[in-house]
């Protein structure tokens, strides 16, 4: 789907859902028909995340970590799959 | 203007007939823009209200040391919460006191937004195509430049910080006839956006003197800017309208809506409510963003903006109207 067409539905509440996993439940309120992400699944490639809907995405990540992730440190890279977000934000020893 | 203002990127991953189409484009930009003559005109009246307006920011502005605490920092109907039931919940201290940190929120987001204007400004001035507006594009980066300096200049004194940027830009497939008009249709959303603050503001006697001056300064030169932006982008969408397809403009149609409910979301900032002293900004937020009156909020601050992208045919439904007019293909 093109990022000009995809829009996103209305805001999801980062509350417990159906994973128990916040992140993953919050990616699947944006895009229900997934069903289940792979860890390894192109979250940028597949519109998962795009620039519109970044910066809710990075507030559910925040209030999850409780830390505030500075952009000048990370890249697009680090949202690529729930792997990637995983290890860079959720792991004990990231920075 | 980011957090979500400013941040977006229509990069395409060019395919050949994809990059066959933007070196077209490019190659037709020189009579797209130059080939007006009303442009021309207009560009030519600009730059000598340009330079008839001039002046030195450094040696304008009267800077206190401090502005009262207490005091309103931002019209309470601009507030992101207004009319929300979060905001029936504060008292008025307290809203008070979140006038001044989203205040500073949508003067950062004004600098983090003058960035991405002055980045895509120098990268096109005097490059082929853009020979018509170059002159224009000098005033321009001029006067970006001292408007991101005050605007920097208050954050830095009275709140001692800018809030960061908030965005990332993702490439990702798009139209790549469309990047220059997405570009300047960015950029115009996000003046239109400020403007309606900048205008209510400049004229609230309920503000400080300094807060009323640096929002009166910008709404006078952002109505020569956004006189630039509404030509050049009614200008290119004309030329789009030949060249791309019916789906294809409802694409840039359904882009530039949700880039505009992004860019009003990005005045509702965790930060601001933590910052005055509000308990978990997250919820907060997200309670904020749902409630009704938000999409009311977003509404009145996009009318203007609305109204002009629907009656130069570049939105064929003005979503707080009943008007859906059908799109045909080089409508």
């Amino acid at each position: 789907m093109s990022e000009l067409t995809e829009q996103a539905p209305a805001e999801p509440a980062p509350a417990s859902g159906p994973t128990g996993d916040l992140v993953v439940d919050y990616l699947l309120a944006r895009r229900p028909e997934l069903g289940v992400i792979d860890p390894d699944y192109d979250l940028i490639d597949n519109r998962v995340l795009d620039s519109l809907g970044f910066v809710n995405f990075l507030y559910v990540l925040e209030e999850q970590t409780g830390r505030e992730i500075a952009l000048d440190q990370v890249s697009p890279e680090d949202f690529r799959t729930l792997r990637r977000i995983r290890a860079r934000f959720f792991d004990a020893d990231q920075d | 203007m980011t957090d979500t203002l400013t941040s977006l990127d229509n990069a395409p991953k060019a395919t050949p007939s994809a990059s066959a189409s933007a070196h077209a484009y490019l190659a037709a930009l020189p009579d797209i823009l130059g080939g007006d003559e009303r442009f021309k005109a207009i560009l030519d009246r600009l730059t000598a209200m340009s330079e008839r307006d001039y002046y030195d920011p450094y040696k304008l502005f009267v800077w206190p040391e401090s502005l009262p605490q207490d005091a309103w920092w931002m019209s309470p109907e601009l507030m992101s919460v207004h009319g929300t039931e979060v905001g029936a919940t504060l008292d008025e201290a307290q809203l008070r006191a979140l006038s001044k940190w989203e205040s500073v929120n949508f003067y950062s987001l004004n600098v983090h937004g003058i960035r991405e204007l002055l980045t895509s400004i120098v990268a096109r001035i005097h490059m082929p195509g853009f020979e018509v507006a170059s002159e224009y594009f000098h005033h321009i980066i001029g006067e970006e430049n001292d408007h991101m300096w005050f605007f920097a200049r208050f954050c830095l004194l009275y709140a001692g910080k800018v809030y960061p940027d908030r965005s990332l830009a993702f490439a990702g497939p798009g139209i790549p006839e469309a990047d220059t008009f997405l570009l300047f249709a960015r950029l115009l959303i996000f003046e239109e956006l400020v403007d309606v603050f900048n205008q209510r503001m400049g004229d609230d006697d309920r503000l400080a003197p300094t807060i009323r001056h640096i929002n009166s300064v910008h709404h006078q030169d952002e109505s020569r800017h956004i006189a630039f932006g509404r030509q050049i982008v009614a200008l290119l969408h004309r030329d789009l309208r030949t060249r791309l397809s019916a789906e294809q403009l409802a694409e840039l149609e359904t882009y530039l809506k949700a880039y505009m409910r992004s860019s009003v979301e990005s005045l509702c900032n965790p930060s601001a409510f933590r910052d005055a002293g509000i308990p978990e900004p997250f919820a907060v937020r997200r309670a904020v963003l749902a409630d009704p009156a938000f999409d009311a909020y977003a509404a009145r601050i996009l009318k203007r903006s609305t109204s002009h992208m629907v009656s130069e045919g570049i939105f064929t439904h003005d979503p707080n109207k009943n008007d859906t007019n059908e799109r045909t293909p080089s409508s």
